[in-house]
């Protein structure tokens, strides 16, 4: 589904991301855990090119980002992207936050658009909110609508940057379970969190990212109860 | 002092005249002034430095030098190249709108870097392309934004528009300077033309304050 080879990312001087190889299965759920500063954020993002790549290739579905061949507009309708600022658009309704890309990008037309979105809406538990403005939502709310803005685009895999770090404690839990629910649905996904216990949980694999390099990757409880690595043991000495 | 109320009531049909014209000429430089200051923006936000060198070149030199050299150059120098005799109204609408366009596209640049850069990102990742994104999501924001500063321009360029009388174009001001040289008085006419002007730039106040509150409570429904 994704493959990452040798990927490189420099801001600047700054190398954030040194030489990061890895696969994600279809349906598999891959948890990016690690310090601040890791640069695991960046990872993501380069994913679907939010950052230009440096070096190295990402291929997803077949189509390598970094071949200047590749309509990047169309590989993400198919890569969903949740942000830990939500990105609602304030100007819009949630409804109309939802349905704008299924309209415009993919040429749906507004009334099958809007079914879908409703049909998401009740997914996620916010039917009743779809002619609110996102700024009367809490932050948990705003999450919910932001996954369910990125479901619309019927998208292969998800991204999650932090989607739980801006959110007040009682409010993290809402948006894990529509987290959950969808990795048991099978979506492929990869999340970057320092939620442990979503990792272990729900994550088909774990990546602990260090200084720029995949530092250890295993299965969650593998990599909680058996780290190999000082740094590894280090870290999670910190966070468990 | 005696003040000579014939004479304004003499000239009121000129200056109701003068006054429609002062309207309509800074109402065309205000829409063209929009529509290739929205450009200029653009032009000047894009990521090739070629791109956007020419539209740095254009704000800075019509910034950058007085409204009434740009009138004169245009009246005298560029227009006659194409129209003749050049009508003044049309130099005054060019003048207006080439300079007032490179302070409405300052306005909408920082309008525009305004607006979070998450917002481009999450457009960007549903797979809208830039323009889209910029149609969107950017602009609807952006334009809330730059409401009050954009009135504040727009009474700018109303007053400006009095240096058309400088070409002879018959806009308030013009009238205002040939009462005066009629009668050889000063009061009458300048103080009429100037309670005129300050209609005007308080209508168009009022009006820019309705259009803000009216912006700002669209989206809290």
């Amino acid at each position: 589904m994704i493959s990452v080879k040798n990927l490189k990312k420099s801001f600047g001087e700054n190398e954030v991301l040194k030489d990061i190889s890895m696969d994600v299965d279809p349906q598999e759920v891959v948890v990016v855990i690690g310090p601040s500063g890791s640069g695991k954020s960046t990872f993501i993002r380069c994913l679907n090119m939010l950052e230009t790549i440096n070096g190295g290739h990402v291929v997803i579905d077949g189509k390598d980002l970094t071949d200047k061949k590749t309509n990047i507009n169309d590989v993400r309708t198919n890569v969903g992207m949740v942000f830990q600022h939500f990105n609602l658009f304030p100007h819009k309704t949630i409804l109309d936050n939802i349905t704008l890309a299924p309209i415009n990008v993919r040429g749906i037309n507004k009334k099958e658009a809007e079914q879908k979105a409703l049909a998401l809406l009740a997914k996620v538990g916010l039917s009743e909110k779809a002619s609110a403005y996102p700024d009367s939502l809490s932050g948990g709310q705003k999450q919910r609508v932001a996954i369910a803005r990125a479901l619309a685009m019927e998208p292969k895999v998800m991204l999650f940057d932090e989607p739980t770090s801006a959110l007040d404690p009682e409010m993290v839990g809402e948006v894990l379970e529509v987290m959950k629910q969808l990795a048991k649905d099978g979506m492929t996904m990869i999340v970057v969190t320092h939620e442990m216990g979503f990792a272990r949980e729900v994550g088909d694999r774990v990546i602990f990212m260090d200084n720029g390099f995949i530092v250890e990757q295993n299965e969650p409880k593998a990599l909680f109860d058996d780290p190999q690595h000082e740094r590894t043991k280090a870290f999670l000495s910190k966070v468990l | 002092m005696d003040f000579r109320f014939d004479i304004v009531t003499d000239y009121m049909p000129f200056f109701l005249k003068g006054m429609g014209i002062t309207i309509g000429v800074s109402l065309a430089g205000v829409l063209i002034g929009l529509i290739l200051g929205l450009l200029i923006a653009l032009g000047k936000m894009s990521s090739n430095k070629w791109i956007q060198l020419p539209f740095n070149i254009y704000i800075n030199i019509f910034r950058g030098t007085p409204l009434l050299v740009q009138l004169l150059i245009i009246h005298f120098g560029i227009v006659p190249l194409f129209m003749s005799p050049s009508n003044p109204l049309v130099s005054l609408v060019i003048g207006l709108s080439l300079n007032s366009a490179a302070y409405i596209a300052e306005i909408f640049r920082a309008g525009i870097q305004s607006i979070d850069k998450g917002q481009m990102e999450a457009a960007r990742s549903l797979g809208m392309t830039r323009v889209q994104a910029m149609k969107l999501v950017i602009l609807p924001q952006a334009v809330k934004r730059v409401i009050p500063p954009l009135g504040n321009e727009f009474i700018v360029l109303l007053k400006e528009s009095s240096l058309g009388s400088v070409l002879a174009a018959p806009e308030l001001m013009y009238w205002g300077r040939a009462a005066a040289g009629e009668y050889i008085r000063v009061w009458e006419p300048y103080i009429t033309v100037a309670l005129i002007y300050l209609v005007l730039t308080l209508s168009l106040t009022y009006l820019m304050n309705y259009v803000e509150r009216r912006m700002s409570t669209d989206d809290q429904r």
